[in-house]
């Protein structure tokens, strides 16, 4: 595990951020964001927008829409 | 097993959705009783012996178990997708009607959620993206990065710590209207890997795309979603509370 230098950490920022980075280059960004307060406070940023888009997009569909869906399966069933 | 036509078992060992039944679909949409007619369509691409059809009441309880449970996250999509209550309930809807009459194909053991997710949004581009077709949708991808605009991001850490913490003050409603403002695959790139937590490969397969693809959707929608939510912070500091610049 070695630090990466700013220029790597920033180009697979995402990647890191969306786990889709090889175990040993996540360590390596990982190591280098402990000791890069420009880096970390990127990363930061990225976590707060995951976290805000989540927050916003949360949804409970209506009572009406489960039940029509039931009965449309049901009806689809005894159609043959 | 062994009278299995061959096309079915590479699409069970794929474990995706049926193109071929889709095509039959999408016929299926433009009939008035579509529902009955597509039954049996299904049904006839099933092959028929005893020992391997499951009891038709079974799996349909098995579908209600399984694939109800996603109906809140599969209306959240849709919400993003079409933009509108009526229209997301609607796609929701149809989402399970096809893949109810698929769900004998679907592979127990795949990725469920994602095979929804899957027709949902097949469903989506062939339906109801046709309906409200933007020109510019199709090009979004070719467009360079100085052609989609926004302000430049915060580049020092203290601001970029201040951006941090405004666009977490910021209400649920201010990042849906910025969610819904960016480029419709963009969004969606952004909705899949962030709030479902699917993996590139995973999206690439549901939007159809290659991974390369949705990398750089990915990006810019969260790059465009952050310098409007940071553009929108800035805007609300300068009539309520200022945002804090460097505290620390």
């Amino acid at each position: 595990m070695t630090d990466c230098g700013c220029e790597k950490a920033k180009a697979e920022l995402e990647e890191y951020l969306h786990n889709e980075l090889r175990k040993e280059d996540a360590a390596d960004i990982a190591e280098h964001i402990r000791n890069c307060a420009d880096c970390s406070s990127e990363v930061e940023l990225g976590h707060v927008l995951t976290l805000a888009v989540q927050r916003a997009c949360r949804e409970t569909a209506p009572e009406e829409l489960r039940a029509q869906v039931l009965l449309r399966l049901r009806q689809i069933q005894s159609s043959h | 097993m062994e009278c299995e036509p061959p096309e079915l078992a590479q699409l069970q060992e794929l474990g995706r959705p049926p193109e071929l039944s889709q095509l039959h679909w999408g016929a299926m949409t433009n009939t008035p009783d579509g529902q009955a007619e597509a039954a049996e369509t299904a049904d006839s691409e099933n092959p028929g012996s005893a020992t391997t059809t499951p009891d038709p009441d079974e799996l349909r309880a098995l579908f209600e178990e399984q694939a109800l449970p996603y109906m809140d996250q599969l209306y959240a999509a849709a919400m993003r997708m079409t933009r509108n209550p009526a229209d997301a309930a609607d796609l929701v809807q149809e989402t399970f009607i096809k893949a109810f009459a698929a769900f004998g194909q679907f592979q127990q053991g795949t990725n469920l959620k994602a095979w929804l997710y899957r027709i949902q949004t097949n469903t989506f581009i062939n339906t109801y993206r046709k309906k409200q077709r933007d020109p510019y949708q199709g090009t979004i991808d070719e467009l360079e990065d100085w052609q989609l605009g926004g302000a430049e991001s915060a580049t020092s850490t203290s601001s970029r710590s201040a951006e941090a913490e405004a666009i977490d003050h910021l209400p649920d409603s201010a990042v849906k209207d910025a969610l819904q403002s960016i480029p419709e695959d963009f969004r969606l790139a952004v909705y899949f890997a962030d709030v479902e937590g699917f993996s590139y490969q995973e999206i690439a397969d549901i939007m159809k795309t290659p991974v390369g693809t949705v990398m750089s959707r990915l990006h810019r929608g969260r790059r465009l979603l952050r310098e409007l939510l940071a553009d929108h912070a800035r805007g609300r500091s300068a009539t309520a509370a200022p945002v804090p610049r460097s505290t620390r």
